[in-house]
């Protein structure tokens, strides 16, 4: 098989005497969507958060396309390929639809200096922009700020505003939390034509019939460990991810 | 009469506009409190005394250089390191050491008393009038100057690329910084146009006043604390509107015979203001870096 995107290698993030991973190994390869699974404090977030460097490891490496980015800076990992959104919608609220997309457009994001010398890529910039933004159906509301946006929208726009930075691995957490019937179809529909534009899609979710759906493999976390991985109906029925959920309070069920 | 006093407290606001407007670039795009700011527009001031011999121009782009230098300079020994949460406190008291530095420095070099400008009685200090009503150059020199820099300013953060990143740091630091924007150069970018700005203040009230003095910093730079508190934590109009209205305010109050007394007006204010309106008048509440949903 080849060599995977992303390699994740005896992880471990600790938090004084909480152990948020505890010497997690995960294979992301080429073309997959892979959906990470477990109940509340399993440490899905904390592994994304670590990935793209907003934690910093306490052990383990991971390597994203051959190089090791354990202990890169955030906005170099942004830069080297790696896209994510929020569980919480986190957009520039203050800031136009188009504004908030060309924030990521690479040649911007490289030096604050050098991007206001070169005023002539700005046409580039907004037609990268509008290419991803027309592609999630945005390309009408260019020009609302951010924070007037429905739900959904706002939603689609983390998500154009990542693609901008034409990343190779996209990180989803929770994209479907708060969203209505719906605003969750559409998104199955997004998440598909998203596909296609990167290589590889990490997804967090609770809705076990929107990860079945969308995951092309499953990851089963608890306590900061993988539990279980594999087709998403043995995953699902697995007896130690029976467990994982029934063992806690969480209101969270297998369905 | 009126008119007057009017001009004269808005040319003072402008200047206190110019500091306040740096003061609070930093506080809303950062959530930093820059207690070195104040020296910086001393020391602005001494950079009209330096260049005093050149074309006027030459001072105001040396003024901008050094306050921009400066800026980097307090960044890098006050603000670098402290990038937590709970050590804001620290990096404030930090900026304030670097600020004390700078002030001792000066004070080594150029005396603690005032340094006059050798430019007296020069074309600065000259008068015209129009409609009746009495103008110094300066003063028209003062205003435009303030307009070229707070609209420059204003075309920054609006109309390019680095304005948009400030901004978008200013929103959310970790979404800027996971979409590739480096938020320290971001930080540098910041603190050197802030501190710009206040060493152009600084340039101009030399110019105003004949001479540079090393506790300008205390009396006037100060204040800009205090208007960029009543305008709202990190909001630009407001310290805008904030200066000019407090210059004008203090103008009438020195006019009405309060005399030093007319110095407590932008304290007052400020505490009658947060009376009223604890976030200031023009609180969006949006100031810092707090993350919201």
């Amino acid at each position: 098989m080849k060599q995977p995107i992303l390699e994740v290698r005896k992880l471990q993030k600790s938090f004084g005497g909480l152990r948020a991973l505890d010497g997690i190994n995960l294979d992301i390869h080429e073309g997959e969507v892979v959906g990470l699974i477990g109940p509340n404090g399993a440490g899905k977030t904390a592994l994304l958060n670590t990935v793209t460097g907003f934690y910093r490891a306490t052990g383990g490496t991971i390597l994203f396309q051959n190089q090791d980015i354990t202990h890169r800076p955030m906005h170099e990992i942004g830069r080297l390929g790696i896209g994510r959104t929020f569980q919480n919608i986190r957009l520039f609220r203050r800031m136009t639809v188009l504004e908030n997309a060309l924030v990521a457009f690479r040649p911007f994001a490289d030096h604050p200096l050098r991007s206001l010398i070169a005023y002539r890529e700005r046409r580039m910039a907004i037609a990268r922009a509008m290419h991803w933004l027309e592609l999630l159906q945005l390309a009408d509301k260019v020009d609302r700020i951010a924070s007037s946006l429905s739900y959904g929208d706002a939603r689609r726009l983390e998500i154009a505003r990542a693609l901008v930075g034409e990343p190779s691995l996209l990180l989803l957490d929770e994209p479907a939390a708060g969203m209505n019937e719906n605003e969750t179809r559409r998104l199955v529909d997004d998440i598909a034509i998203v596909r296609r534009h990167v290589r590889a899609i990490v997804l967090i979710e609770h809705d076990m019939d929107l990860i079945r759906s969308l995951s092309d493999r499953l990851v089963a976390m608890d306590y900061g460990r993988k539990i279980v991985e594999g087709a998403s109906a043995e995953v699902l029925n697995h007896p130690e991810v029976l467990k994982a959920y029934l063992g806690t309070d969480t209101e969270e069920t297998v369905s | 009469m009126l008119v007057g006093l009017l001009i004269n407290g808005l040319v003072s606001g402008a200047l206190y506009a110019l500091v306040a407007v740096g003061f609070t670039l930093v506080i809303g795009v950062l959530d930093k409190l820059n207690f070195a700011h104040p020296e910086v527009l001393m020391i602005g001031g001494f950079v009209a005394v330096v260049a005093s011999g050149l074309p006027p121009y030459y001072a105001f782009i040396a003024a901008f250089a050094t306050g921009g230098l400066l800026g980097l300079v307090v960044e890098f020994a006050a603000f670098r390191r402290f990038t937590d949460a709970d050590a804001k406190i620290t990096a404030g008291l930090a900026s304030m050491a670097v600020g004390l530095v700078l002030t001792d420095l000066t004070q080594k070099v150029f005396g603690t008393e005032s340094v006059s400008l050798p430019i007296g009685g020069g074309w600065l200090s000259r008068r015209f009038q129009i409609a009746g009503v009495e103008f110094l150059n300066v003063q028209i020199v003062i205003v435009l100057a303030t307009a070229i820099l707070t609209g420059g300013l204003h075309v920054l953060l609006q109309r390019t690329r680095v304005g948009r990143q400030i901004r978008a740091v200013a929103e959310s630091p970790v979404s800027a910084s996971l979409l590739g924007v480096n938020v320290l150069r971001v930080s540098q970018a910041v603190f050197f146009v802030s501190s710009a700005l206040a060493a152009e203040a600084g340039l101009l009230l030399a110019l105003r006043s004949g001479a540079a003095s090393s506790d300008i910093g205390l009396t006037f730079g100060l204040k800009a604390l205090a208007i960029m508190a009543i305008g709202g934590l990190g909001d630009l109009r407001g310290a805008m509107l904030g200066g000019l209205v407090i210059g004008v305010l203090e103008a009438f109050m020195f006019h009405l015979g309060l005399g030093r007394l007319s110095e407590l007006t932008v304290w007052l204010a400020m505490i009658v203001t947060l009376m009223v309106r604890p976030r200031g008048l023009f609180s969006s509440g949006t100031h810092g870096l707090e993350q919201r949903a």
